[in-house]
């Protein structure tokens, strides 16, 4: 049995056209003699209706004030998938081709059991392989799987969180032994930039799995990188194609198949706020806990750190510019006491006009101890720009290239950051464009292929 | 055989196999994500650290001649770090000396310091765990170890420090974090 997987993100199943367009690609594949199994997201993005963020919009307005339990928000959310894969089984019907929707519970698929990003444990799709011996085409739900052994009895429905519908198909194209899994979007595979900003920004013919996780990483959406794991792990050939073209698309491979130093492209991230936590006032003594116990409190509200530096009198970080106010809200008037060798308590004062709450700690603590700030200073409006690259960064020269070449056209770059694949610049957002074009050109991308 | 008939064969298959299954254990199946939380740990060695304070204004400018120099002596650098009056990277072990007769030549404040180490902790999907970075860069310091900058993938976080201090990061990462992962 010559199995595909096929996956349809929400752009791809968005309107009947789009739909029609997916629906005629399986069919395609099941004249090449493939059983297609199809995954689907849910339909559209934020602000459609059956979109999963409007679905979760829905649950939160319900009392704005209280946040909704994790298990019911999954319930909710999942609703968009289980619509989506509906419309879809019913429009293969229609043009002649048996199919039939599954849940990912009913796809076999088992995850742990944390609601809203739970993790797949296995995949028993003894359904998915008994609805193609009897002729059908299964379409799965993406982003949710079943948590099995939870309290109550019967199986407890769990979404996969980012990137799970890329993740299902993944898995599902492992557990079936798939020769293909097919990730479709609107764009004809991975691209040397977002398109966006370089209009001739060619589609890369293949990238190794790694290049394409740390891409995804850095902020372009292509395949999710657990995905990319799981076909890594399992040796499965993953493409991304596009919906609505002929494009071969581009294949993931293993890295020992595309050998060779290269630059593989230019990405960013979104909005970003950057923070720096001022420590010249915290005595050298307090110093290391002063800044354990930060980072500390960043893990206790799953502050999701980028760009972290560790300065000689500083600590910085950046965070999504939808997470600064509540991180704003967490670090102010935040207070670090400490008894030895006399009685000192650091507050942290997290914008520039002292808050009130801030205030009324001062005059609380003062009695206490010595009292010392511990002023933050943000930088708003910020993006990370990056280059990445195999084998290519830590050539002499490449980091006084890049910066060299933002200095002359008078970028300012914030802070750098740097892995095994990348090197990542912190620019003033209103230069976004001109950075990635510009680095998209020094590299000569457009050549590439 | 009519679609009908399919169809509740069907259901009747999910009824046996799939329900039954989820209250005992599959029978059949693969394996797919990693467990959360730390994977693995490794420490790179044979790196030496180099750190340039008090550069001239414009600060950039001086900067990129401080790497310019750099790359004219044919030394490759990583994990670059821009601080508040300099910047700071790492190099090969091997090219500490070249590094320090090319750094002196150029009349500045650096230090060239030896026994760098990379401290690199695998975590899948890091970036999703919200709070994981933020975990690892906490139980690090509270090590006493100093980090001197840090770099981020899509699996590992990459920590610059001092090859003891890596040493020591790494055994309390063992005890605390990583245990709690696998338990």
């Amino acid at each position: 049995m010559k199995i595909k997987v096929m996956k349809f993100g929400g752009t791809s199943v968005r309107t009947p056209e789009a739909r029609m367009q997916a629906a005629l690609k399986v069919l395609s594949a099941k004249e090449q003699g493939y059983e297609p199994v199809v995954v689907v997201s849910a339909i559209g993005r934020r602000g459609e209706p059956y979109a999963t963020d409007t679905l979760g919009d829905v649950l939160l307005s319900v009392d704005p004030t209280t946040k909704p339990e994790p298990r019911e928000m999954d319930l909710m959310i999942s609703c968009g998938e289980i619509m989506s894969s509906v419309i879809f089984a019913t429009l293969l019907k229609g043009l002649g081709c048996p199919s039939m929707s599954f849940r990912g519970g009913q796809a076999g698929i088992r995850t742990d059991g944390v609601y809203g990003n739970a993790r797949i444990l296995g995949i028993h799709p003894v359904a998915i392989v008994e609805s193609i011996k009897r002729g059908f085409v299964p379409v799965v739900c993406g982003f949710q799987g079943v948590w099995v052994e939870g309290q109550l009895p019967g199986a407890e429905l769990t979404t996969l969180g980012r990137g799970g519908s890329d993740t299902t198909a993944c898995a599902l194209g492992a557990a079936l032994n798939a020769d293909a899994v097919e990730i479709y979007t609107d764009v004809d595979g991975v691209k040397t930039a977002d398109p966006d900003f370089v209009k001739e920004a060619p589609t890369l013919r293949k990238v190794t799995y790694d290049e394409v996780a740390e891409i995804a990483h850095l902020g372009a959406k292509v395949v999710h990188p657990r995905a990319a794991e799981i076909a890594m792990k399992f040796s499965i050939p993953l493409w991304v194609k596009s919906t609505f073209s002929e494009e071969i698309g581009t294949e993931i491979v293993p890295g020992k198949d595309l050998p060779g130093r290269r630059v593989t492209g230019v990405s960013h991230t979104g909005k970003l706020v950057y923070l720096s936590v001022n420590l010249a006032s915290v005595t050298p003594e307090h110093r290391l806990e002063v800044e354990a116990k930060l980072y500390a409190t960043f893990a206790k509200y799953r502050v999701n750190l980028y760009l972290t530096n560790i300065g000689v009198n500083s600590i910085g970080f950046a965070v999504a510019r939808d997470e600064f106010p509540a991180v704003q809200d967490m670090l102010d008037a935040l207070v670090l006491p400490f008894q030895k060798p006399e009685t000192t308590i650091y507050i942290v004062q997290s914008s520039d006009k002292p808050s009130q709450a801030f205030e009324t700690q001062l005059e609380l603590l003062s009695p206490l101890g010595d009292i010392k700030t511990v002023p933050v200073s943000v930088t708003e409006g910020c993006t990370l720009v990056s280059v990445v690259a195999y084998q290519y960064l830590q050539q002499p020269g490449v980091y006084w290239e890049v910066l060299s070449l933002l200095h002359d056209a008078q970028i300012p770059v914030l802070q750098t950051s740097d892995s095994d694949y990348s090197l990542s610049v912190l620019i003033p957002e209103s230069e976004l464009r001109r950075a990635v074009q510009l680095l998209h050109e020094k590299f000569e991308l457009t050549q590439a292929h | 055989m009519r679609h009908n008939d399919a169809e509740t064969d069907l259901k009747e298959a999910f009824r046996r196999e799939i329900i039954a299954d989820a209250d005992a254990q599959p029978s059949i199946e693969v394996e797919f994500e990693k467990a959360r939380g730390i994977n693995h740990i490794e420490i790179r060695s044979g790196f030496s650290g180099v750190h340039v304070l008090n550069l001239s204004e414009p600060l950039m400018a001086s900067r990129l001649g401080v790497l310019d120099a750099i790359k004219n002596a044919k030394i490759s650098i990583d994990f670059v770090k821009i601080t508040r009056d300099g910047l700071s990277f790492i190099i090969p072990g091997a090219e500490h000396d070249n590094a320090k007769f090319t750094l002196d030549k150029l009349n500045i404040n650096a230090e060239v310091r030896p026994n760098e180490a990379v401290l690199t902790v695998h975590a899948v999907n890091m970036r999703d765990e919200e709070g994981l970075v933020a975990r690892i860069v906490s139980e690090v310091i509270a090590s006493g170890a100093k980090i001197d900058h840090l770099g981020d993938m899509h699996d590992r976080l990459l920590m610059v420090m001092n090859f003891d201090d890596a040493k020591r990061a790494e055994a309390a990462l063992r005890d605390g974090i990583m245990k709690e992962s696998a338990e």
